[in-house]
């Protein structure tokens, strides 16, 4: 009977293990996959780990996040250790108040905290600003930078702040089961302080402050949320890193990270198991031998402890200072890493540039491209408003560039130092986003449209009213942006995308909740369109032209056609940031990448219609002879939209303040 | 040495006021003030518009919650009346996840639940979608993936407190309960239970928290579309409809919510200290 019950009992826990390392166990298998599906098995290869290794964006990632979790833990138990002692030598009165606001960030969600810290470093940085522009202002001996951003410093003081009171969680009630007159003893005895702290506290109060330490450094590596909302752009946690890589398409390289991190973490513990274990055996064996010496006369022993003892004191010497070695080094490899190259911050889309460029470009000019990318022109807003985007160059859209400008943003760009804009199109130069093009130049264009799966879909989509349709409920995904959305329903009322008219708006609003709470949508995407379209997991979903020429690649089934009704056709140009730390190197980029060469090849990669007259004219040449074919003329309709569909397209303009608060107030509730 | 040691208070308290108060505060000016930076209370009076985000986030994290509490206190249990060798490994496989990223215990899911990931290709290879009729069932981007997703990433913090407390029981507290007639149900129920809620009381907030202001697991489970509070916002600070002035007040009131709740269990749990050490 009992049997029978402890059986049941790890029948259980089997369970709840199985679930718990089934999906990592799939995640470990799929690393190993030559194929880049993480469903089908396409045989063994090793090539993730090698693309992982080469990949810039997650090692540095990985760097950031063991450094900022190595120097947190540090500083936080240190000052967790003091403040816990100073804490206790408080009267209680004062004690338990203190001690409760110390707790908060251990209670508060850590959105809360992550978010009430974001706006701590943006008032800081805007009184600096305005200090720094007094200071500049009144002397000229030193120039203060006026825009400060979220980042690396950032980061590690709010890892810091949310880690001391785990220490001090941990210390204070091994403090209170400390007898307290030892200490009194200790400096009657003639010790200062300081030694009565080092020789009589710290020994009582060590494992405390271990497990403390354990305790900072395991939340600072698991830590995304608070991370997220404080390390701005320009430096990226692992977990960050992630996050970004899942809303694009997922790579496999993700498997190979975990596959690693796992191997560690199960290395580490099976260390410290096993070192335990031991410990523990010798232990009991000491007891035992007490007990039998008590027993029995103590026998004679040829003093076996001492080198024990010392040789136990080397080792611990010798890992303390290959840590504080591997520290330095590290620091070092920081420091050297952030001095010596110039750089230039670039934030671009998803999938939207042939990467080749970019070492290309660094091996030209010896300046390093730190490119990073956002999801949409309004998380980009969001990001530059919250002080988190540490950028040079952008590439937001024709209508939010007019926003930009419109409040302030941007900086006119030195053309001088461009020659590469002679090369762009009349058709492209002046547009109403930039009337005197003064700030801009463009990097791509093309047309939104409706990409299908012919093999989901059985007939030719034309219209927008696909994307409303019950007929294809739960196979429609709805683009995630508010400017797109609303702009489908808007078209398909016959509409302008630029009203201004309340009216038309709601009308517009309404269709799209009408149809969401219809079932008709599985869901929002941005650049995870790629993945849920190239894997048949959805059958229509609106996107950009030169994107359905990436999918089409990997899903020959997929459609695109851009709706009778009309459509959006826009500019996607490159700008400098006002206050930007690097404009020299800002403006070698811009060139570089409106260059006939960059552009070509980049249109060979992201299939977006360039405004570079030469390349455009050179492409179906440079095409043949890369593949050995003839380009269709299909194809390079969709790259290069043809006046008389594009007559059907409408630009975004920038709306006025009150229509954007009205998209915002809409875009939320079709969320609800 | 009292005197002289609590001069170390005075920096952690200057620490405090300005990373731990200062930005509570800040948030509670956003949350009152508008854009152009006059006081109002807008931003309070749109709140009836996320109403349903508010049931939903809650429903959905206490319904994980109750998931994990279902699981976890049998586990931790079960590994407390094991062998101390066994206890160990079941620790050290219990924490190990945890070491992982969280975001990739989360992604671990995406591929294993899309409409043709592995879970469906597993039910139409064994004939279940064809017996059902159906192309595919619909797994991610609903409530129950988001469900799952929490319970998968906070069983460990239900089960490690629960356990580390059922561990600690005093043996022979259970062999008097025994000895003076109790049965083993008896035992449990008047002895173990009420001796365990501390560890339950701590569990439920390591859980309940941090999903119910989750953002990742629902943009990534959830596809967007169950917007949770996290997903509300995360919109408003870094997202695609800035204004942190609506995002302070919904972090407010998402705070002040969470704090009284955990504030109303405390009481009923006779204010036992949390046992927040691992």
């Amino acid at each position: 009977m009992k049997g029978k019950r402890k059986g049941a009992g790890r029948l259980l826990m089997a369970l709840v293990f199985l679930f718990l390392y089934a999906p990592i166990l799939l995640l470990i298998v799929f690393s190993f996959n030559s194929g880049n599906s993480s469903v089908v098995w396409r045989g063994f290869s090793l090539d993730w780990y090698v693309k992982l290794f080469q990949d810039r964006l997650i090692m540095e990632s990985v760097y950031t996040t063991l450094l900022v979790s190595i120097l947190a833990t540090i500083i936080s138990t240190v000052a967790g250790t003091f403040a816990a002692i100073g804490l206790f030598g408080l009267k209680r009165r004062w004690r338990s108040p203190l001690m409760t606001v110390s707790n908060i960030p251990t209670v508060n969600a850590d959105i809360v905290t992550g978010v009430s810290m974001c706006l701590l470093f943006a008032a800081i940085f805007q009184s600096w600003g305005v200090f720094a522009r007094w200071f500049n202002g009144v002397q000229s001996v030193v120039e203060l930078p006026t825009r400060l951003t979220l980042g690396f410093t950032t980061l590690l003081l709010s890892h810091i702040a949310f880690d001391i009171p785990y220490v001090i969680l941990n210390v204070s009630p091994k403090l209170r089961q400390m007898d307290k007159n030892l200490i009194d003893a200790a400096q009657d005895l003639g010790c200062t302080w300081f030694q009565a702290f080092w020789k009589v506290i710290l020994p009582e109060i060590k494992p405390g402050v271990v497990s403390g330490a354990l305790i900072a450094f395991t939340m600072s590596v698991d830590d995304f949320v608070i991370s997220y909302f404080t390390a701005g752009s320009a430096t990226s946690t692992l977990a960050m890193t992630i996050y970004g890589m899942t809303k694009k398409r997922v790579s496999p390289e993700i498997n190979a990270v975990s596959t690693l991190l796992f191997v560690t973490v199960l290395v580490l513990l099976i260390l410290s198991n096993v070192l335990e274990a031991r410990q523990e055996k010798l232990a009991r064996r000491r007891e035992d031998a007490l007990k039998s010496g008590a027993e029995h006369r103590p026998a004679p022993r040829p003093r076996p402890a001492p080198p024990a003892v010392t040789r136990k004191a080397w080792f611990r010497r010798a890992v303390a200072l290959v840590s504080a070695g591997a520290l330095c080094v590290v620091i070092a490899a920081l420091a050297a890493a952030t001095n010596a190259q110039p750089v230039v911050n670039v934030c671009s889309w998803g999938e939207y540039i042939d990467e080749e460029l970019i070492t290309q470009f660094e091996e030209e000019t010896g300046i390093r491209v730190n490119y990073q990318t956002a999801e949409s022109n309004e998380t980009l807003y969001s990001l530059l408003k919250s002080g988190g985007g540490d950028y040079d160059v952008i590439v937001p859209s024709d209508y939010m560039i007019s926003q930009l400008i419109e409040e302030d943003m941007l900086a006119p760009l030195d053309y001088s130092k461009i020659p590469n804009f002679a090369l762009i199109d009349d058709q492209f130069k002046n547009l109403p986003y930039d009337p005197d093009n003064l700030y801009t130049v463009p990097y791509a264009w093309g047309t939104l449209g409706i990409i299908y799966n012919a093999s989901m879909v059985d007939e030719d989509i034309t219209s927008w009213s696909a994307m409303f349709d019950d007929k294809y409920a739960g196979q429609v995904m709805l683009i995630n942006n508010s400017r797109d959305a609303l702009g489908i329903a808007l078209m398909y009322l016959g509409y302008s995308v630029n009203t201004t008219d309340e009216q038309e708006l709601q009308e517009a609003y309404d269709l799209l909740r009408d149809a969401s709470d219809r079932g008709v949508y599985q869901g929002k995407v941005m650049d995870e369109v790629f993945q849920v379209m190239e894997g048949g997991n959805a059958a229509i979903a609106t996107y950009y032209a030169g994107d359905y020429l990436t999918m089409l690649e990997n899903n020959e089934d997929l459609r695109f056609v851009i709706p009778e009704e009309g459509s959006n056709w826009f500019v996607d140009a490159m700008c400098l940031l006002k206050g930007a730390r690097h404009p020299e190197e800002a403006h070698a980029w811009i060139n570089f990448m409106a260059s006939t060469d960059a552009c070509l090849a980049n249109l060979d990669y992201i299939w977006y219609g360039t405004a570079n007259r030469e390349a455009i004219e050179a492409y179906p040449a440079y095409y043949e002879e890369l593949y050995g074919e003839e380009l269709d003329q299909e194809t390079f309709d969709i790259i290069q939209t043809p006046p008389e569909v594009l007559e059907r397209c409408e630009m975004y303009l920038v709306l006025p303040k009150e229509t954007r608060d009205l998209y915002k107030r809409l875009w939320i509730s079709l969320g609800v | 040495m009292r005197n002289k040691s609590s001069r170390f208070a005075i920096p952690y308290v200057v620490w405090m006021a300005l990373f731990v108060v200062a930005p509570i505060l800040l948030m509670v000016v956003y949350a009152f003030t508008s854009a152009e930076g006059g006081f109002t209370l807008e931003s309070f009076a749109s709140m009836g518009l996320y109403l349903d985000v508010f049931t939903r986030s809650f429903k959905l994290a206490l319904i994980a919650t109750a998931i994990c509490l279902l699981i976890g206190y049998p586990m931790a249990y079960l590994m407390a009346r094991e062998g101390r060798r066994f206890q160990r490994l079941a620790m050290a496989l219990i924490m190990l996840p945890m070491w992982m990223n969280f975001l990739l215990r989360t992604y671990a899911w995406m591929s294993i639940l899309e409409n043709n990931g592995l879970l469906n290709q597993l039910f139409r290879a064994v004939g279940l979608l064809r017996l059902l009729g159906v192309d595919h069932l619909e797994l991610i981007r609903t409530q129950g993936a988001v469900v799952l997703g929490m319970v998968y990433n906070y069983l460990p913090f239900m089960i490690l407190p629960i356990y580390s407390v059922i561990v600690k029981l005093d043996a022979s507290l259970l062999e008097a309960a025994r000895d003076l007639g109790a049965s083993s149900l008896g035992v449990f129920r008047k002895v173990i239970f009420p001796l365990s809620l501390p560890g339950v009381l701590s569990g439920v907030t390591m859980v309940f928290v941090p999903s119910v202001s989750t953002f990742a697991i629902s943009r990534l489970l959830g596809g967007g579309k169950q917007m949770m509070l996290g997903d509300l916002i995360e919109q408003q600070f870094l997202g695609g409809a800035y204004d942190p002035n609506l995002g302070a007040a919904i972090a407010l009131v998402m705070m002040v919510i969470v704090v009284v709740c955990m504030a109303v269990m405390t009481h009923f749990g006779e204010g036992e200290e949390q046992a927040v050490v691992l």
